[in-house]
């Protein structure tokens, strides 16, 4: 699914400090595949001048949380996706705010699961892996986008069941439709007045797949009404 | 504790608060009565001070109740209870002859500083207030003095007696025993401070405690394989690779969980994660995220039964997560039991808990969810 976009593999960096994690992901993508990892090292800094349509990237490099350089990283609109065990909702909501356009945590993180979200997020698609949903689901702040009931149970059922087709038969309906609730809970999201570079992108291809129609884009709020910006 | 020495405090305010009532009492019966009825032929107008002797026995029950009840009164009542007291001071010094202005029988101006204690007692301002009462009462006598020429020394001598021992009393009275509140209150204050201290003290602890005990347990795990692992064990192995991955699980369960707030839902789902763990069956347990709500002890029981069954029965696998709101908190068990009954419909709870089940491709989930109402 989306890759209708790009020409040739998508191209991912990985900032990892772990050598162990380093290889796992290596042999997610080896080749022939949707994949190609361009580029690895264990600091930002060592893959910094790398072109790649997504960096994976670890949020605790030697022992430091990295979620402030998230907003620096997606200044020139690089997609990022975080990838790490620090799975708590205002960790991954912290992350989401700062521009990144996906969240895999590594306690559930399979080869399947991971190359879908790097795909969704290369094509500029809208990704909900399962600690997203907890963390749209759960977001309590003022800024919070305006889910419907039916979002944010498909939300909360994805983050809790065992698969989407689950959560369809807990709901009674398709599993086109949850992913439809779950990838417009998604766009609602980025567009909830915060500053994400790919927000954009993401919006058209969510007008473009019908997700949403031109004239739902009005979930903006102006920045200058963010207490922190 | 806390509890007892807080009420020690009231205690204090109360009481001193009853000692003030007393004196005033006693001293306006036994003293300004007595020199009342037992002068009554050496007043001028002796009827002017058995009216006095009674207005001053009203305004000083009426600051009595005022001052037990432990309000604090209104400037505009007090302003006029004030000036009624010093009335009364007026008027037994005029039904006084000019030559007992400072004899026993001008009872007032030594007594109604009590009536000013008692009804300054709970003012804000109180001890600057009953200065300037204590001054207006000296005033009024260092005027009426003035007005009959009583100034020869023994006068001037027995005013400035009175006048240094009635406002040593009545003054030394009130600001002593506010300062015995005072102390007292600090000390409550002190003594719930150390409470909270303990609280904290005793949580770190067991927070602590805990944390030893995961060590150990994980510790335990990790030296057991690497040691086999160095006896020549094969990575290659099924069942090794199996224990590695239940060992790294565990490990990243340690790193990740928050142990700063005990909650009872979630020591008690981690109380049974341990006890699966123990059977080798491989728990994945996300992070408990959002803030849990204060719940009553039937929803968490509601909430945590259905889930707890599907663990306890899971033969190799289970993943636990909990969602929590301010207004909702949802439990949901994933796991490998092929056991556990399980209900078409949603149940509900009398808590209001609602329990959904379902069972697909050997595993069951089961879900628990709380919404305040």
């Amino acid at each position: 699914m989306g890759q209708q976009h790009l020409a040739g593999p998508v191209t991912v960096a990985l900032v990892e400090d772990h050598q162990v994690v380093v290889d796992g992901v290596r042999s997610w993508f080896g080749q022939p595949g949707p994949v190609t990892l361009v580029a690895q090292g264990p600091t930002i800094e060592s893959v910094r001048g790398v072109h790649a349509d997504v960096l994976l990237l670890d949020l605790n490099l030697n022992g430091t949380m990295i979620v402030d350089r998230i907003g620096d990283l997606c200044e020139g609109g690089q997609r990022i996706i975080v990838f790490s065990e620090h799975e708590e909702p205002e960790t991954v909501r912290a992350v989401l705010d700062a521009g990144a356009s996906a969240f895999i945590g590594k306690g559930r993180a399979t080869r399947e699961s991971c190359v879908e979200t790097i795909l969704e997020v290369a094509a500029d698609r809208p990704s909900v892996t399962p600690p997203m949903a907890q963390a749209i689901a759960t977001d309590e702040s003022p800024h919070r986008p305006q889910l419907s009931d039916q979002e944010r149970l498909a939300l909360l059922y994805w983050f809790q069941s065992m698969s989407k087709a689950s959560v369809a038969a807990r709901m009674g309906i398709k599993e086109r439709t949850v992913r439809q609730y779950i990838d417009r809970a998604r766009v609602k999201y980025a567009a909830a007045g915060r500053p994400a570079p790919t927000k954009e992108k993401l919006l058209i291809c969510a007008i473009q797949d019908g997700l949403i129609s031109p004239g739902e884009v009005d979930v903006y709020t102006s920045l200058a009404a963010r207490p922190d910006r | 504790m806390t509890g007892d020495i807080e009420q020690v405090a009231r205690r204090y305010a109360r009481y001193t608060a009853i000692g003030a009532v007393v004196i005033a009492g006693v001293w306006h019966v036994g003293y300004d009565l007595t020199v009342t009825v037992t002068g009554w032929h050496d007043f001028r107008w002796p009827v002017l001070a058995a009216v006095a002797w009674v207005v001053y026995t009203a305004v000083g029950a009426v600051a009595a109740v005022a001052l037990l009840r432990g309000a604090e009164p209104s400037t505009a009542g007090t302003g006029l209870l004030v000036a009624a007291t010093l009335a009364v001071d007026v008027a037994v010094m005029l039904a006084c002859h000019p030559r007992d202005l400072l004899g026993t029988i001008d009872w007032g101006w030594g007594s109604v500083g009590w009536v000013g204690v008692m009804l300054l007692w709970n003012r804000p301002r109180r001890r600057a207030e009953l200065i300037a009462f204590l001054a207006a009462n000296a005033g009024l006598m260092l005027a009426a003095m003035a007005v009959t020429g009583t100034f020869d020394r023994v006068s001037v001598a027995k005013y400035l007696v009175v006048v240094a021992g009635s406002i040593t009393l009545q003054l030394g009275y009130s600001v002593g025993c506010h300062a015995l509140r005072a102390s007292a209150e600090d000390a409550a204050l002190l003594a719930r401070r150390l409470a909270a201290d303990d609280a904290w003290r005793m949580s770190a602890q067991r927070i602590h405690a805990d944390r030893l005990r995961r060590y150990a347990a994980i510790r335990d795990v990790a030296e057991d394989l690497l040691e086999r692992l160095a006896d020549g064990a094969d990575p290659g192995d099924a069942r090794v690779r199996e224990e590695c991955t239940a060992g790294a699980l565990r490990l990243r369960r340690l790193i990740t969980e928050r142990e700063d707030v005990p909650d009872a839902l979630v020591t008690a789902l981690r109380e049974r994660i341990d006890a699966a763990e123990r059977r080798k069956v491989l728990v994945t347990v996300p992070p408990f995220g959002g803030t849990l709500p204060d719940l009553a002890d039937r929803v968490r029981e509601d909430l945590l039964r259905v889930p707890l069954q599907a663990l306890d029965g899971a033969r190799s696998r289970a993943r636990v997560t909990v969602s929590a709101m301010s207004t909702m908190v949802s439990v949901a068990v994933v796991a490998d039991n092929d056991d556990l009954p399980v209900s078409p419909a949603p149940v509900r709870e009398a808590s209001g808990v609602v329990i959904t089940y379902q069972r697909q491709g050997g595993e069951v989930w089961v879900n628990s969810i709380w919404q305040a109402p």
